[in-house]
C-alpha cells in the first residue's frame, strides 16, 4: 500500500529548477533510498513533501490525502515529518527542551510527551546522560542522534531523513544505519537521502538515483547494484 | 492610487480655476503653509482654526471693509523644512497676497525666505523666536509673543517676589527652550538676582532623575526654578522634581498652557507661568473664546486658536490702512505702520518694534487644577534684552 | 556617595523601561526577521485607551487594564492584516510596512483624535517617594523598577516552561525547523506580536505615569531608544535586549550625572559614540542571537 505518492514534481527557486518532474512512491513499512550527487535535488525533494520548498508542479499525495496546499505544521500533524539536512537541533535549547518541543505537533502528543521521552533515552542512552546540556555543546553524532530523537516524539507513520551521515565518523554511521533499518521494525515508514551508496543500498528495499533535478535510475537495491550506472549518475550530474 | 490622484488634482485644478478666474481681482489670498501632520500638527492645526473663524466672521460681513473678501489657501508641509519652502512656492504660484508661515522657527525662514523673495509679506503666526523677522528680511514679521518678552515677563515676577537665587532648566534642543530661561537669566542677573545653575535637560528625554538628583545636591538651594520645558518634558520634570522632596517654586512658559499641566494636580499647585492673554469675564479672549465654542462646537483647546484669529485681524488691519491696495510693497508697509491693532488676545503695535510685536504677557498661577490670573504685564522696553 | 548610589537607582529604573520596549522589539524581531517601528505606536494606543477609559468615568487601575489590553490586541491585529501578507517577502518589504503602519497611524491619532495632547490624570499617590536611609526613590521609580523585574521574571518563566514559550525560542533559532515539530507558525507569530504589545502597554504606563499626557507622536522617541538597547545586545536576543537596555540606561544616566556642563550638549552624541564602540568590539551585540546554520 503506498504511503507516500509524488508525481511529477517540479519545484523552482526563482530562475533555478532544482526538481524537473520527479515521481516517486513509498510503500508501507518499506525503506526508500534516495540517492544522488551534490545538487541533484534531493533536500528539495524532502522540503517540498514539507511543504518548505517552493513548488512549482506535480502533486504529492500522503495516505491518499493530496497535500502539497497544506501547511508544514498539518502535514506533521498527518504522521509524516522531516530531520533536516545537517541536523539544525535547537542550540540555546537543551536536550531536554529540544524532546518536549518534538512533541508539539498535538494535545495528544504532548500528554504523552515525558513517556516518549524516556523511551527516546533508552533509545539514545548517550542523550539520557545529557539531559540538561545544551543541544549547541552537543558532539556531530549527539546531534544527529537528538535530531532523529526529536522527529521520532512526534509519532510519525513516515519519517524523511536528510543525510543523517552527513560529517560523521565511519563508527558512529554504523550506529545510525543500525537505528534506521531498527525503525523499520517499530512500523516506521523511511525516505532517506543519503550520499553513502553502499550503506543505503544495505538496508534499503528500493532506491531512486537523482541527477539534475530528474530520476534517472530506480528499482531495488539489486538490482541498482547489478546495473553498475550508479557511478555514472553520480559523474554526470556532478 | 493613480487613479484617486488624478481625480484628486483635476478637481483641485477646477477648484482653483474657478477661484482665480471669477474672483481674482475683489479677493484677497492668504496663503498658510503650516505642519498639519507632524510634530508642528498641535501648533498649526488650532492656529488654523482661529484662521478661519476670523476669515468666516469677516466674509460674512462682506469682506474687509465690507467689500473685499478674503480667501486661504492652506498647504501641509508635514513639519518638514524642505517641503516649507516646496509648499511656500506652491502658494506663491497660486497668486497669494499674504503669507502665513508655520509654527517653527526653522521651517518659517524655509517659507519666509521664499516669499521674501517674491516680495510678499509673511507673518508667522506662533513662532516665538525674536531673531526670526531679521534673519528673513523686511517681508517677514512674527505675532507671537516673543521669547525675550516672556523671558522679560517672568524675571520682572521673580524679582518682585523677593526670590533671589535662580536656578535655570535649558534645552539646546530648540531656540525656545535653550534662549526663552536664558532672557530670563539676564533680565534677573541685570536686576540683582543670582543664577544658580543652569540645568541642561534633552527633550523627550523620559527621566530627569540625574537632573532631580543634581539639583537636589546644590548648596544653597536655589530659591526658584525656571524654565521654558512643555510636554512632555515638563510634567515628567516637575513630578520628579517634587517627588524627590523639592519644594522650590517653578515658573514656566506658555508652552505649559496646557490642560495637561491642569491635570497634573496637586503636583503642579502654585506653578505660575506666562502666556498670551488670560480669558478674564469680558475681555476680548474670553469672547473669542465663546465666538469659537459657537463656531466649532467645543472650547478652543489652547491659546494657538487665539493668536491665529489674531493674524487675520493684524491683516484686516493693514488692507484698511492701505485704502484696500493689496499688493506686497503696499502691505508690508501697512503692517509695518500697524498701532494697537485690537485682536483676541488684547492689542499688537508693529510701529518701531522692527517686526516683533509689542503685546501684552499674562501671568497665570495654577490653583486647584485651575488657571487664576496673576497680572496683565507689558515690560518695559529698556528691560527687554536684545534678541539673540 | 548618596549620589552615586541615588544615580544607580535612576539608571536601574530608567534602563528598566528601555529593557521592556527593547524586549517588545527583539520578541518579534527574533521570530519574524522584523523591526517593528509602529512598535512606538503600541504605547500611544496605551495612552489613548487610558484616556478614554478615564473619559467613560471607569475607575483608574481599569483604565490601565483597557490601556494594556489594547496595546496587545492591536499588536496581533497589527500582524494579521499588516505583516502577515508580507511576511515572506524580503525583510524590506517588512520594515517599509511597519514604517507605513507607524505613518498611518501617527495620520489617525492627529486626524481622527488630536494632534493636541490629551490629559491623563494620574494619582496623587503615585507623586509620593520611598525614603531609605539617605536614599530617596521616587514612587514611579520603584514602580518601574518592581514592574520590570515582574515582566522580566514572567516573561522568562513563560519562555523556559511552557511549550509555547520553548516553541518561540525554537522559532527565533530556526523558524521552519520548529514548524517541522508540528509548530503552528501563525500562532507563534502571533504570540510574539502579543507579547511585544505587552511590553508596549506596559512601557506604555510607565512612561505616562512620568509624562501625564498622549500625543499622537508619543511612541517616537522610545522606539528609536528601544531600537538603539536592541542593537547593543545584538539584534533579535532576548536577553541581548534586557542587558542593550539597561546598559543603555547607565550610560545615559551616568553622562547626564557626570559630563561637566559644557560637554553636556554633546552627551547623545557622546552616548551614541560608546555604542558604536561597544558594536566595534561587539559586532553581533553584546549576547549575540544563537542561530544555527542553515
Ligand atoms: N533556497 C534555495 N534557493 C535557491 N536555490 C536553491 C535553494 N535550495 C536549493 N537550491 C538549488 O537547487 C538545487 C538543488 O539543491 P538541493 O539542496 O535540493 O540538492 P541536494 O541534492 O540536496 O544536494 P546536497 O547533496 O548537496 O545536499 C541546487 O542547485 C541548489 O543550489
Ligand atoms: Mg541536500
Amino acid at each position: 500500500m503506498t504511503l507516500l505518492a509524488i508525481k511529477d514534481l517540479v519545484v523552482r527557486y526563482g530562475a533555478i529548477q532544482a526538481v524537473r518532474g520527479v515521481s516517486l512512491s513509498v510503500g508501507k513499512g518499506e525503506i526508500i533510498a534516495l540517492l544522488g550527487a551534490n545538487g541533484a535535488g534531493k533536500s528539495s525533494v524532502l522540503n517540498a513533501c514539507m511543504g518548505l520548498a517552493p513548488k512549482a508542479g506535480g502533486s504529492i499525495a500522503f495516505d491518499g490525502v493530496p497535500i502539497e496546499r497544506e501547511t508544514t505544521e498539518a502535514i506533521v500533524r498527518r504522521g509524516m515529518t522531516l530531520t533536516p539536512e545537517g541536523r539544525r537541533v535547537f542550540a540555546a535549547l537543551s536536550v531536554l527542551e529540544n524532546l518536549e518541543i518534538g512533541a508539539a505537533a498535538s494535545a495528544e502528543l504532548r500528554r504523552r510527551g515525558r513517556e516518549n521521552r524516556e523511551a527516546m533515552f533508552e533509545l539514545f542512552p548517550r542523550l539520557a546522560e545529557r539531559r540538561q546540556q545544551l543541544a549547541g555543546t552537543l558532539s556531530g553524532g549527539e546531534q544527529q542522534m537528538l535530531a532523529i530523537a526529536r522527529s521520532l516524539m512526534s509519532q510519525p507513520t513516515l519519517l524523511l531523513l536528510d543525510e543523517p551521515s552527513l560529517g560523521l565518523a565511519p563508527n558512529i554511521v554504523d550506529q545510525i544505519f543500525d537505528l534506521i533499518a531498527s525503525l523499520k521494525t517499530r512500523g516506521i515508514t523511511v525516505l532517506l537521502v543519503e550520499q553513502n551508496v553502499e550503506l543505503s543500498l544495505d538496508i534499503a528495499d528500493r532506491a531512486y538515483v537523482l541527477a539534475g533535478g530528474d530520476v534517472v535510475m530506480a528499482g531495488s537495491a539489486q538490482e541498482l547494484r547489478a546495473s553498475g550506472g550508479l557511478e555514472r549518475a553520480y559523474l554526470g550530474a556532478a | 492610487m493613480s487613479r484617486f490622484l488624478k481625480i484628486g488634482v483635476s478637481l483641485a485644478a477646477l477648484a482653483i480655476s474657478t477661484a482665480t478666474g471669477a474672483l481674482a481681482d475683489d479677493v484677497l489670498k492668504i496663503g498658510f503653509a503650516g505642519g498639519f501632520t507632524g510634530y508642528l500638527a498641535p501648533y498649526d492645526q488650532p492656529t488654523l482654526q482661529g484662521i478661519e473663524l476670523a476669515v468666516d466672521e469677516i466674509n460674512n460681513a462682506g469682506g474687509i471693509d465690507g467689500k473685499l473678501k478674503i480667501e486661504v489657501i492652506t498647504r501641509d508641509m508635514r513639519s518638514e523644512i524642505a517641503q516649507s519652502a516646496v509648499m511656500a512656492q506652491e502658494l506663491i504660484d497660486q497668486g497669494i497676497n499674504v503669507m502665513l508661515a508655520p509654527c517653527d522657527v526653522d521651517p518659517a525662514v524655509a517659507a519666509g525666505q521664499i516669499a521674501q523673495g517674491a516680495g510678499i509679506p509673511t507673518i508667522a503666526p506662533c513662532a516665538s523666536t525674536p531673531t526670526l523677522p531679521g534673519i528673513v528680511g523686511d517681508y517677514m514679521f512674527a505675532n507671537y509673543t516673543a521669547d525675550n518678552l516672556q523671558g522679560t515677563a517672568l524675571a520682572d515676577f521673580a524679582i518682585q517676589q523677593g526670590y533671589k537665587n535662580a536656578l535655570i532648566l535649558i534645552s539646546k534642543d530648540t531656540p525656545y527652550t535653550e534662549k526663552l530661561p536664558g532672557y530670563f537669566a539676564k533680565v534677573f542677573e541685570a536686576k540683582g538676582g543670582k543664577l544658580a545653575d543652569a540645568v541642561e535637560f534633552k527633550m523627550g528625554q523620559q527621566d530627569f532623575s540625574a537632573e532631580v538628583t543634581k539639583i537636589k545636591q546644590l548648596n544653597p538651594a536655589p530659591d526658584v526654578i525656571m524654565t521654558a520645558a512643555y510636554e512632555p518634558d515638563f510634567p515628567a520634570f516637575i513630578k520628579q522634581l517634587r517627588s524627590a522632596g523639592i519644594a522650590t517654586p517653578v515658573l514656566g512658559s506658555d508652552g505649559i498652557d496646557s490642560p495637561t499641566t491642569l491635570a497634573l494636580g496637586e503636583i503642579a499647585e502654585g506653578v505660575v507661568f506666562a502666556n498670551a492673554g488670560f480669558p478674564s469675564a469680558g475681555s476680548p479672549l474670553a469672547k473669542f473664546n465663546d465666538a469659537f465654542k459657537a463656531h466649532f462646537g467645543q472650547e478652543s483647546s489652547t491659546v494657538y486658536t487665539a493668536t491665529g484669529y489674531d493674524v487675520i485681524k493684524i491683516v484686516e488691519a493693514a488692507v484698511k490702512a492701505t485704502g484696500g491696495k493689496t499688493d506686497g510693497a503696499s502691505l508690508r508697509e501697512a503692517i509695518d505702520n500697524l498701532e494697537n491693532v485690537p485682536v483676541a488676545t488684547g492689542t499688537i503695535t508693529y510701529k518701531g518694534m522692527n517686526r516683533v510685536p509689542l503685546r501684552v504677557v499674562a501671568l497665570n498661577r495654577i490653583v486647584g487644577g485651575q488657571k487664576t490670573h496673576v497680572a496683565d504685564v507689558t515690560p518695559n522696553g529698556a528691560d527687554v534684552p536684545p534678541a539673540e | 556617595m548618596d549620589f552615586l548610589v541615588q544615580q544607580f537607582v535612576n539608571a536601574l529604573a530608567l534602563g528598566g523601561t528601555y529593557a521592556l520596549l527593547g524586549l517588545g522589539l527583539a520578541v518579534v524581531f527574533s521570530v519574524l526577521g522584523l523591526i517593528n517601528f509602529a512598535h512606538g505606536e503600541l504605547m500611544t494606543l496605551t495612552g489613548y485607551g487610558i484616556f478614554y477609559a478615564l473619559f467613560l468615568g471607569l475607575p483608574f487601575p481599569v483604565a490601565l487594564l483597557i490601556g494594556v489590553t489594547l496595546a496587545t490586541v492591536s499588536a496581533m491585529l497589527m500582524e494579521r492584516i499588516a505583516f502577515r501578507p508580507v511576511r515572506n517577502s524580503s525583510p524590506t518589504t517588512m520594515l517599509l510596512t511597519s514604517f507605513a503602519v507607524s505613518t498611518i497611524l501617527h495620520i489617525l491619532f492627529q486626524n481622527l483624535i488630536s494632534a493636541r495632547p490629551k490629559a491623563i490624570p494620574i494619582p496623587d499617590a503615585l507623586a509620593g517617594a520611598v525614603t531609605i536611609g539617605t536614599l530617596q526613590i521616587g514612587a514611579i521609580q520603584l514602580i518601574s523598577i518592581v514592574v520590570t523585574a515582574l515582566s522580566l521574571l514572567g516573561l522568562t518563566l513563560f519562555l523556559k516552561r511552557s511549550m509555547l514559550g520553548i516553541a518561540m525560542r525554537a522559532a527565533a533559532e530556526d523558524f521552519n525547523v520548529t514548524r517541522l515539530m508540528g509548530v503552528n507558525a501563525n500562532m507563534v507569530i502571533s504570540t510574539a506580536f502579543a507579547i511585544s504589545g505587552l511590553l508596549a502597554g506596559v512601557a506604555g504606563i510607565l512612561w505616562l505615569f512620568q509624562r501625564g499626557s498622549v500625543d499622537p507622536l508619543m511612541g517616537f522617541l522610545p522606539v528609536l531608544k528601544a531600537f538603539i538597547a536592541v542593537v547593543l545586545g545584538g539584534l533579535g536576543s532576548l536577553s541581548g535586549a534586557v542587558v542593550g537596555g539597561f546598559l543603555l540606561g547607565f550610560i545615559e544616566i551616568a553622562l547626564r550625572a557626570y559630563l561637566p556642563d559644557d560637554a553636556l550638549a554633546y552627551r547623545d552624541a557622546i552616548s551614541l559614540t560608546l555604542v558604536i564602540a561597544v558594536l566595534f568590539f561587539y559586532p553581533q551585540g553584546l549576547v549575540p542571537r544563537r542561530e544555527s546554520v542553515r
